[in-house]
Protein backbone atom coordinates (compact mmCIF):
# COMPACT_ATOMS: atom_id res chain seq x y z
CA UNK A 1 0.00 0.00 0.00
CA UNK A 2 2.85 2.12 0.49
CA UNK A 3 4.43 2.13 -2.23
CA UNK A 4 1.22 2.12 -4.38
CA UNK A 5 0.58 5.92 -2.49
CA UNK A 6 4.49 6.60 -3.69
CA UNK A 7 3.61 6.14 -7.28
CA UNK A 8 3.51 9.95 -8.66
CA UNK A 9 0.46 8.56 -10.88
CA UNK A 10 -0.93 7.96 -7.67
CA UNK A 11 -0.25 10.90 -6.01
CA UNK A 12 -1.18 13.41 -9.05
CA UNK A 13 -4.07 11.39 -10.34
CA UNK A 14 -5.97 8.82 -8.89
CA UNK A 15 -5.53 10.37 -5.60
CA UNK A 16 -7.31 13.87 -6.18
CA UNK A 17 -9.77 12.17 -8.10
CA UNK A 18 -11.15 9.96 -5.31
CA UNK A 19 -10.72 12.80 -2.74
CA UNK A 20 -12.31 15.51 -5.17
CA UNK A 21 -14.75 12.91 -6.04
CA UNK A 22 -16.03 12.73 -2.08
CA UNK A 23 -15.43 16.16 -0.96
CA UNK A 24 -17.91 16.75 -3.90
CA UNK A 25 -20.74 14.44 -3.12
CA UNK A 26 -20.51 14.67 0.82
CA UNK A 27 -19.83 18.80 1.30
CA UNK A 28 -22.73 19.53 -1.22
CA UNK A 29 -25.76 19.91 1.31
CA UNK A 30 -23.16 22.23 3.36
CA UNK A 31 -22.78 23.90 -0.16
CA UNK A 32 -19.01 23.71 0.43
CA UNK A 33 -18.52 21.13 -2.96
CA UNK A 34 -16.00 23.06 -3.79
CA UNK A 35 -13.45 22.70 -1.25
CA UNK A 36 -12.69 19.41 -3.06
CA UNK A 37 -9.85 21.02 -5.14
CA UNK A 38 -8.28 22.31 -2.03
CA UNK A 39 -9.13 18.77 -0.33
CA UNK A 40 -7.35 17.24 -3.28
CA UNK A 41 -4.59 19.26 -3.88
CA UNK A 42 -4.14 18.64 0.45
CA UNK A 43 -4.20 15.44 0.27
CA UNK A 44 -1.47 15.36 -3.04
CA UNK A 45 0.89 17.11 -0.82
CA UNK A 46 0.56 15.30 1.98
CA UNK A 47 1.13 11.87 0.32
CA UNK A 48 3.86 13.52 -2.19
CA UNK A 49 6.20 15.74 0.60
CA UNK A 50 4.31 15.27 3.91
CA UNK A 51 3.26 18.26 6.07
CA UNK A 52 6.85 19.93 7.14
CA UNK A 53 7.55 23.07 6.70
CA UNK A 54 11.10 23.71 8.17
CA UNK A 55 12.59 25.28 6.21
CA UNK A 56 10.13 26.71 5.08
CA UNK A 57 11.40 27.19 1.20
CA UNK A 58 9.01 28.64 -1.92
CA UNK A 59 7.59 24.81 -3.00
CA UNK A 60 6.36 24.49 0.71
CA UNK A 61 5.07 27.92 1.19
CA UNK A 62 2.70 27.01 -1.91
CA UNK A 63 1.24 23.78 0.45
CA UNK A 64 1.15 26.41 3.14
CA UNK A 65 -0.83 28.67 1.38
CA UNK A 66 -2.81 26.39 -0.57
CA UNK A 67 -4.12 25.18 3.23
CA UNK A 68 -4.93 28.51 3.91
CA UNK A 69 -7.17 29.57 0.79
CA UNK A 70 -9.84 27.82 2.22
CA UNK A 71 -10.30 29.41 5.08
CA UNK A 72 -9.75 32.52 3.75
CA UNK A 73 -12.50 31.14 0.92
CA UNK A 74 -15.37 30.75 3.55
CA UNK A 75 -14.70 33.76 5.45
CA UNK A 76 -15.03 35.58 1.67
CA UNK A 77 -18.13 33.68 0.84
CA UNK A 78 -19.63 34.78 4.63
CA UNK A 79 -18.79 38.69 3.80
CA UNK A 80 -19.44 38.33 0.15
CA UNK A 81 -18.97 42.19 -0.37
CA UNK A 82 -17.71 44.45 -3.56
CA UNK A 83 -14.65 44.13 -1.99
CA UNK A 84 -13.77 41.24 -1.99
CA UNK A 85 -12.72 40.49 -5.05
CA UNK A 86 -9.78 43.17 -4.78
CA UNK A 87 -8.87 42.45 -1.57
CA UNK A 88 -8.53 38.83 -2.58
CA UNK A 89 -6.97 40.15 -5.89
CA UNK A 90 -4.26 41.93 -3.82
CA UNK A 91 -3.79 39.33 -1.44
CA UNK A 92 -2.88 36.95 -3.91
CA UNK A 93 -0.16 38.79 -5.45
CA UNK A 94 1.35 39.32 -1.87
CA UNK A 95 1.58 35.57 -1.23
CA UNK A 96 3.53 35.76 -4.74
CA UNK A 97 5.62 37.98 -3.39
CA UNK A 98 6.04 35.95 0.32
CA UNK A 99 6.40 33.14 -1.36
CA UNK A 100 9.42 33.72 -3.93
CA UNK A 101 11.05 35.91 -0.76
CA UNK A 102 13.94 33.55 -0.81
CA UNK A 103 14.83 33.77 -4.18
CA UNK A 104 14.01 37.75 -4.81
CA UNK A 105 16.12 38.63 -1.69
CA UNK A 106 19.24 36.48 -3.78
CA UNK A 107 18.54 38.61 -7.13
CA UNK A 108 20.10 41.80 -8.17
CA UNK A 109 17.75 44.79 -7.15
CA UNK A 110 16.56 45.20 -10.97
CA UNK A 111 15.79 41.40 -11.15
CA UNK A 112 14.17 41.55 -7.66
CA UNK A 113 11.65 44.09 -8.65
CA UNK A 114 11.01 42.99 -12.18
CA UNK A 115 10.59 39.44 -10.82
CA UNK A 116 8.40 40.38 -7.74
CA UNK A 117 5.84 42.51 -9.91
CA UNK A 118 5.85 39.49 -12.49
CA UNK A 119 4.78 36.88 -9.69
CA UNK A 120 2.44 39.81 -7.98
CA UNK A 121 0.74 40.37 -11.29
CA UNK A 122 0.60 37.05 -12.61
CA UNK A 123 -0.99 35.32 -9.28
CA UNK A 124 -3.62 38.57 -8.64
CA UNK A 125 -4.24 38.25 -12.05
CA UNK A 126 -5.49 34.58 -11.92
CA UNK A 127 -7.32 35.23 -8.65
CA UNK A 128 -9.17 37.83 -9.77
CA UNK A 129 -10.19 36.38 -13.64
CA UNK A 130 -10.96 33.16 -11.83
CA UNK A 131 -13.06 34.80 -8.91
CA UNK A 132 -15.65 35.99 -11.64
CA UNK A 133 -16.24 32.58 -12.66
CA UNK A 134 -17.15 31.64 -8.87
CA UNK A 135 -20.55 31.34 -9.38
CA UNK A 136 -20.69 29.56 -12.86
CA UNK A 137 -19.51 26.09 -11.78
CA UNK A 138 -19.22 24.95 -15.87
CA UNK A 139 -16.80 27.54 -16.47
CA UNK A 140 -14.91 27.14 -13.16
CA UNK A 141 -14.65 24.18 -13.42
CA UNK A 142 -13.33 24.26 -17.42
CA UNK A 143 -10.93 26.54 -16.33
CA UNK A 144 -10.17 24.79 -13.59
CA UNK A 145 -8.88 21.30 -15.52
CA UNK A 146 -7.05 23.35 -17.83
CA UNK A 147 -5.59 25.57 -15.61
CA UNK A 148 -4.12 22.72 -13.41
CA UNK A 149 -3.24 20.30 -16.51
CA UNK A 150 -1.77 22.77 -18.18
CA UNK A 151 0.44 24.31 -15.18
CA UNK A 152 1.04 20.79 -14.16
CA UNK A 153 2.10 19.78 -17.07
CA UNK A 154 4.47 22.44 -18.23
CA UNK A 155 6.01 22.42 -14.83
CA UNK A 156 6.37 18.76 -15.54
CA UNK A 157 8.34 19.62 -18.77
CA UNK A 158 9.97 22.47 -16.86
CA UNK A 159 12.19 19.97 -14.41
CA UNK A 160 9.83 19.62 -11.14
CA UNK A 161 8.07 17.21 -10.82
CA UNK A 162 6.74 18.21 -7.09
CA UNK A 163 5.75 21.03 -9.27
CA UNK A 164 4.20 18.97 -11.99
CA UNK A 165 2.22 16.61 -9.63
CA UNK A 166 0.84 19.70 -7.85
CA UNK A 167 -0.81 20.75 -10.81
CA UNK A 168 -1.93 18.01 -11.78
CA UNK A 169 -3.44 17.34 -9.08
CA UNK A 170 -5.25 20.57 -9.25
CA UNK A 171 -6.53 19.63 -12.80
CA UNK A 172 -7.60 16.27 -11.96
CA UNK A 173 -9.91 17.66 -9.06
CA UNK A 174 -11.37 19.93 -10.87
CA UNK A 175 -12.03 18.00 -13.78
CA UNK A 176 -13.60 15.47 -11.34
CA UNK A 177 -15.85 18.15 -10.03
CA UNK A 178 -16.88 19.31 -13.47
CA UNK A 179 -17.53 15.95 -14.05
CA UNK A 180 -19.75 15.72 -11.26
CA UNK A 181 -21.43 19.14 -11.91
CA UNK A 182 -22.35 17.53 -15.39
CA UNK A 183 -24.06 14.67 -13.66
CA UNK A 184 -25.69 15.70 -10.79
CA UNK A 185 -26.13 20.05 -12.14
CA UNK A 186 -26.00 21.05 -8.73
CA UNK A 187 -22.89 21.63 -7.35
CA UNK A 188 -22.31 24.89 -5.92
CA UNK A 189 -18.74 26.44 -6.89
CA UNK A 190 -18.03 29.40 -4.98
CA UNK A 191 -15.14 31.09 -3.54
CA UNK A 192 -13.69 27.54 -1.93
CA UNK A 193 -13.50 26.63 -5.27
CA UNK A 194 -11.92 29.13 -7.39
CA UNK A 195 -9.52 30.66 -4.67
CA UNK A 196 -7.31 27.74 -3.69
CA UNK A 197 -7.07 26.69 -7.19
CA UNK A 198 -6.57 30.26 -8.69
CA UNK A 199 -4.05 30.21 -5.84
CA UNK A 200 -1.58 27.28 -6.33
CA UNK A 201 -1.68 27.02 -9.86
CA UNK A 202 -0.93 31.04 -10.12
CA UNK A 203 1.78 29.96 -7.31
CA UNK A 204 3.32 26.91 -8.76
CA UNK A 205 3.80 28.74 -12.41
CA UNK A 206 6.03 31.30 -10.80
CA UNK A 207 8.33 28.62 -8.58
CA UNK A 208 8.16 27.05 -12.52
CA UNK A 209 9.43 29.89 -13.79
CA UNK A 210 12.09 31.11 -10.61
CA UNK A 211 13.13 27.38 -9.27
CA UNK A 212 13.10 25.37 -12.69
CA UNK A 213 13.01 25.50 -16.61
CA UNK A 214 9.39 26.67 -16.96
CA UNK A 215 10.06 29.91 -19.50
CA UNK A 216 8.31 33.18 -18.49
CA UNK A 217 6.57 33.39 -21.09
CA UNK A 218 4.60 29.86 -21.29
CA UNK A 219 2.56 31.57 -18.58
CA UNK A 220 1.01 33.63 -21.02
CA UNK A 221 -1.04 30.87 -22.72
CA UNK A 222 -2.04 30.23 -18.59
CA UNK A 223 -2.89 33.64 -17.63
CA UNK A 224 -5.33 33.30 -20.82
CA UNK A 225 -7.01 29.99 -19.27
CA UNK A 226 -9.79 32.15 -16.81
CA UNK A 227 -10.51 34.78 -19.43
CA UNK A 228 -11.03 32.59 -21.99
CA UNK A 229 -13.79 30.91 -19.97
CA UNK A 230 -15.10 33.81 -18.93
CA UNK A 231 -15.79 35.43 -22.22
CA UNK A 232 -16.54 32.15 -24.48
CA UNK A 233 -20.35 32.19 -25.70
CA UNK A 234 -21.54 29.25 -24.72
CA UNK A 235 -25.26 29.03 -23.96
CA UNK A 236 -26.20 28.26 -20.65
CA UNK A 237 -29.46 26.54 -21.89
CA UNK A 238 -27.58 24.39 -23.48
CA UNK A 239 -26.88 20.32 -22.63
CA UNK A 240 -24.11 20.95 -19.16
CA UNK A 241 -22.10 18.16 -21.35
CA UNK A 242 -22.16 20.25 -24.10
CA UNK A 243 -20.98 23.13 -22.50
CA UNK A 244 -18.27 21.47 -20.66
CA UNK A 245 -16.72 19.81 -23.65
CA UNK A 246 -16.96 23.33 -25.39
CA UNK A 247 -15.64 25.17 -22.40
CA UNK A 248 -12.91 22.52 -21.93
CA UNK A 249 -11.48 22.54 -25.42
CA UNK A 250 -11.27 26.46 -25.48
CA UNK A 251 -9.14 26.46 -21.92
CA UNK A 252 -7.10 23.28 -22.82
CA UNK A 253 -6.34 24.88 -26.47
CA UNK A 254 -4.23 27.67 -24.66
CA UNK A 255 -3.61 24.89 -21.42
CA UNK A 256 -1.64 22.93 -24.84
CA UNK A 257 0.17 26.16 -25.79
CA UNK A 258 1.94 26.91 -22.42
CA UNK A 259 3.33 23.30 -22.57
CA UNK A 260 4.37 23.25 -26.20
CA UNK A 261 6.46 26.70 -24.91
CA UNK A 262 8.01 24.73 -22.59
CA UNK A 263 8.47 21.71 -24.57
CA UNK A 264 10.42 24.15 -27.33
CA UNK A 265 12.56 25.37 -24.23
CA UNK A 266 13.36 22.12 -21.98
CA UNK A 267 12.60 19.26 -24.18
CA UNK A 268 11.27 16.25 -22.81
CA UNK A 269 11.37 15.36 -18.93
CA UNK A 270 14.64 14.42 -18.05
CA UNK A 271 13.20 11.52 -15.64
CA UNK B 1 80.31 27.31 23.08
CA UNK B 2 77.78 30.62 23.20
CA UNK B 3 76.80 30.05 19.56
CA UNK B 4 76.71 26.21 20.42
CA UNK B 5 74.50 26.78 22.97
CA UNK B 6 72.45 29.07 20.90
CA UNK B 7 72.38 26.58 17.89
CA UNK B 8 71.08 23.76 20.52
CA UNK B 9 68.23 26.29 21.49
CA UNK B 10 67.65 26.68 17.35
CA UNK B 11 67.17 23.09 16.81
CA UNK B 12 64.93 22.90 19.99
CA UNK B 13 62.38 25.20 19.08
CA UNK B 14 62.22 23.80 15.35
CA UNK B 15 59.86 20.96 16.49
CA UNK B 16 57.58 23.45 18.26
CA UNK B 17 57.47 26.41 15.11
CA UNK B 18 56.72 23.46 13.00
CA UNK B 19 53.88 22.20 15.02
CA UNK B 20 52.00 25.69 15.51
CA UNK B 21 48.49 25.75 14.16
CA UNK B 22 48.89 26.28 10.55
CA UNK B 23 46.54 28.29 7.76
CA UNK B 24 45.83 27.15 4.46
CA UNK B 25 43.09 28.07 1.52
CA UNK B 26 41.04 25.07 -0.14
CA UNK B 27 42.51 25.27 -4.30
CA UNK B 28 39.23 25.21 -6.33
CA UNK B 29 40.93 23.29 -9.09
CA UNK B 30 42.12 20.62 -7.01
CA UNK B 31 38.73 20.29 -4.65
CA UNK B 32 35.55 18.74 -5.60
CA UNK B 33 32.87 16.67 -3.71
CA UNK B 34 31.69 13.31 -5.80
CA UNK B 35 28.96 11.87 -4.55
CA UNK B 36 27.09 8.19 -5.75
CA UNK B 37 23.42 7.23 -5.64
CA UNK B 38 21.17 4.43 -7.06
CA UNK B 39 19.07 4.73 -9.89
CA UNK B 40 15.68 3.07 -9.77
CA UNK B 41 17.96 -0.16 -8.97
CA UNK B 42 19.57 -0.25 -11.58
CA UNK B 43 22.98 1.39 -11.35
CA UNK B 44 25.20 3.73 -9.32
CA UNK B 45 25.26 7.31 -11.22
CA UNK B 46 28.04 9.92 -10.61
CA UNK B 47 28.04 13.25 -10.28
CA UNK B 48 30.33 16.27 -8.22
CA UNK B 49 30.05 19.60 -7.45
CA UNK B 50 32.42 21.67 -9.90
CA UNK B 51 33.08 24.16 -7.21
CA UNK B 52 34.14 24.87 -3.46
CA UNK B 53 36.26 26.69 -1.39
CA UNK B 54 37.15 26.80 1.95
CA UNK B 55 39.79 26.76 4.61
CA UNK B 56 41.64 24.64 7.15
CA UNK B 57 43.48 24.84 9.91
CA UNK B 58 46.01 21.89 10.96
CA UNK B 59 48.28 21.86 14.50
CA UNK B 60 49.61 18.22 14.07
CA UNK B 61 51.07 18.58 17.61
CA UNK B 62 48.38 19.31 18.76
CA UNK B 63 46.37 16.75 16.79
CA UNK B 64 43.75 19.87 16.45
CA UNK B 65 42.25 21.12 13.39
CA UNK B 66 38.89 23.17 11.80
CA UNK B 67 37.71 22.46 8.24
CA UNK B 68 34.80 24.55 6.31
CA UNK B 69 34.01 24.05 3.06
CA UNK B 70 31.45 25.90 0.53
CA UNK B 71 29.99 24.12 -2.37
CA UNK B 72 28.21 25.67 -4.63
CA UNK B 73 24.84 23.92 -5.93
CA UNK B 74 24.76 25.42 -9.15
CA UNK B 75 28.28 23.86 -10.01
CA UNK B 76 26.40 19.87 -10.00
CA UNK B 77 27.78 18.24 -13.11
CA UNK B 78 26.68 14.57 -14.37
CA UNK B 79 27.14 14.47 -17.76
CA UNK B 80 24.02 15.20 -18.88
CA UNK B 81 22.93 19.09 -19.05
CA UNK B 82 19.27 18.48 -18.64
CA UNK B 83 19.32 15.71 -15.68
CA UNK B 84 21.65 19.02 -14.05
CA UNK B 85 19.18 21.20 -14.37
CA UNK B 86 16.29 19.20 -12.72
CA UNK B 87 18.48 18.77 -10.49
CA UNK B 88 19.63 21.64 -9.65
CA UNK B 89 15.75 22.43 -9.41
CA UNK B 90 13.39 22.28 -6.32
CA UNK B 91 12.79 18.63 -6.47
CA UNK B 92 16.50 18.01 -5.78
CA UNK B 93 18.99 20.73 -4.79
CA UNK B 94 16.63 23.81 -5.06
CA UNK B 95 20.04 26.23 -5.96
CA UNK B 96 18.43 29.00 -6.37
CA UNK B 97 16.78 29.06 -2.90
CA UNK B 98 19.54 27.68 -1.29
CA UNK B 99 23.04 28.07 -3.43
CA UNK B 100 25.78 26.73 -1.13
CA UNK B 101 26.37 23.45 0.30
CA UNK B 102 28.71 23.98 3.86
CA UNK B 103 30.57 21.51 5.93
CA UNK B 104 31.89 22.77 9.16
CA UNK B 105 34.26 21.06 11.36
CA UNK B 106 33.61 20.13 15.45
CA UNK B 107 35.97 17.59 15.89
CA UNK B 108 39.41 16.12 13.89
CA UNK B 109 40.42 12.79 15.28
CA UNK B 110 44.09 12.07 14.11
CA UNK B 111 45.91 8.48 13.93
CA UNK B 112 49.54 9.34 14.19
CA UNK B 113 50.72 12.65 12.92
CA UNK B 114 47.65 12.20 10.16
CA UNK B 115 43.99 13.23 10.42
CA UNK B 116 41.73 9.89 10.40
CA UNK B 117 38.42 11.33 10.71
CA UNK B 118 36.43 14.69 10.37
CA UNK B 119 33.05 15.50 12.69
CA UNK B 120 31.38 18.14 11.58
CA UNK B 121 27.76 19.68 10.19
CA UNK B 122 26.53 19.44 6.68
CA UNK B 123 24.46 21.80 5.48
CA UNK B 124 21.99 21.42 2.74
CA UNK B 125 18.92 22.68 1.97
CA UNK B 126 18.69 24.81 5.05
CA UNK B 127 19.32 21.77 7.64
CA UNK B 128 22.25 20.77 9.35
CA UNK B 129 22.85 17.45 10.49
CA UNK B 130 26.36 15.66 11.67
CA UNK B 131 28.30 14.53 9.48
CA UNK B 132 31.72 12.31 10.14
CA UNK B 133 34.35 12.40 7.03
CA UNK B 134 36.58 9.44 7.35
CA UNK B 135 39.81 10.44 6.11
CA UNK B 136 41.22 7.87 3.66
CA UNK B 137 44.85 9.82 2.51
CA UNK B 138 46.45 12.30 3.73
CA UNK B 139 49.44 13.94 2.24
CA UNK B 140 51.51 17.41 2.79
CA UNK B 141 54.58 19.00 1.67
CA UNK B 142 55.79 21.26 -1.05
CA UNK B 143 54.30 21.06 -4.42
CA UNK B 144 56.32 20.31 -7.34
CA UNK B 145 55.52 22.77 -9.63
CA UNK B 146 54.06 25.86 -7.91
CA UNK B 147 56.58 25.21 -4.93
CA UNK B 148 54.23 26.17 -2.30
CA UNK B 149 53.50 24.13 0.76
CA UNK B 150 50.36 21.95 0.94
CA UNK B 151 48.02 19.46 2.43
CA UNK B 152 45.90 16.94 0.25
CA UNK B 153 43.58 14.77 1.46
CA UNK B 154 40.43 12.37 0.44
CA UNK B 155 37.40 12.16 2.68
CA UNK B 156 34.80 9.65 2.19
CA UNK B 157 31.04 10.07 3.79
CA UNK B 158 27.45 8.85 3.78
CA UNK B 159 24.04 10.39 4.30
CA UNK B 160 20.27 9.96 3.95
CA UNK B 161 18.99 12.75 1.75
CA UNK B 162 15.91 12.36 2.97
CA UNK B 163 17.15 13.91 6.08
CA UNK B 164 17.94 17.10 4.40
CA UNK B 165 14.01 17.31 3.08
CA UNK B 166 15.41 15.95 -0.17
CA UNK B 167 12.95 13.25 -1.04
CA UNK B 168 11.88 13.35 -4.71
CA UNK B 169 11.61 10.19 -6.15
CA UNK B 170 12.40 8.20 -2.91
CA UNK B 171 12.50 4.99 -2.76
CA UNK B 172 13.20 4.46 -6.36
CA UNK B 173 16.02 6.76 -6.84
CA UNK B 174 18.35 5.73 -3.46
CA UNK B 175 18.00 7.47 -0.70
CA UNK B 176 21.76 6.91 0.26
CA UNK B 177 24.26 9.36 -1.26
CA UNK B 178 28.12 7.85 -0.75
CA UNK B 179 30.16 11.62 -0.98
CA UNK B 180 33.34 11.44 -1.69
CA UNK B 181 35.70 14.70 -1.10
CA UNK B 182 39.39 15.27 -2.92
CA UNK B 183 40.58 18.36 -0.81
CA UNK B 184 44.47 20.52 -1.86
CA UNK B 185 44.87 23.57 0.57
CA UNK B 186 47.96 25.56 -0.10
CA UNK B 187 49.50 27.17 2.94
CA UNK B 188 48.55 30.39 4.02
Amino acid sequence: MHELLQDPAVQGGLVPFGVALLAAVLLRPLRLSGLAVALAFAATAYLHSGFSFEPLNATRKIVLLGLAAPVVAILATLFNAAWVRPLLTAAGGASAIWMAQGILQRQPLDHMFLWGAGVALYVGWMVFWTDKLHDQPVRAGSAGLALGLGTGFAALFGASATLGIYGIALGVAAGTFLLVQMITNRLPCGYTFTLPLSLIAGLVGCQGVLGAELPWYALLPLAAIPPVAHIVPVSEKGALWLQSILLSAATLVCAAGAVFLTWRVAGAPPF
Amino acid sequence: MLKRNALVLLLAALPFAAHASDSYTVDPPHTFAHFTINHLGFSTMHGRFDKSSGKVTLDTAAKTGTVEISIEATSISTGFAKRDDHLKGPDFFNSVEFPSITFKSSKITFKGNAPASVEGELTMLGVTKPVTLTVTEFNCGNNPMSKKYECGAGAVAQIKRSDFGMKAFLPAVGDDIKLEFEIEAIKD
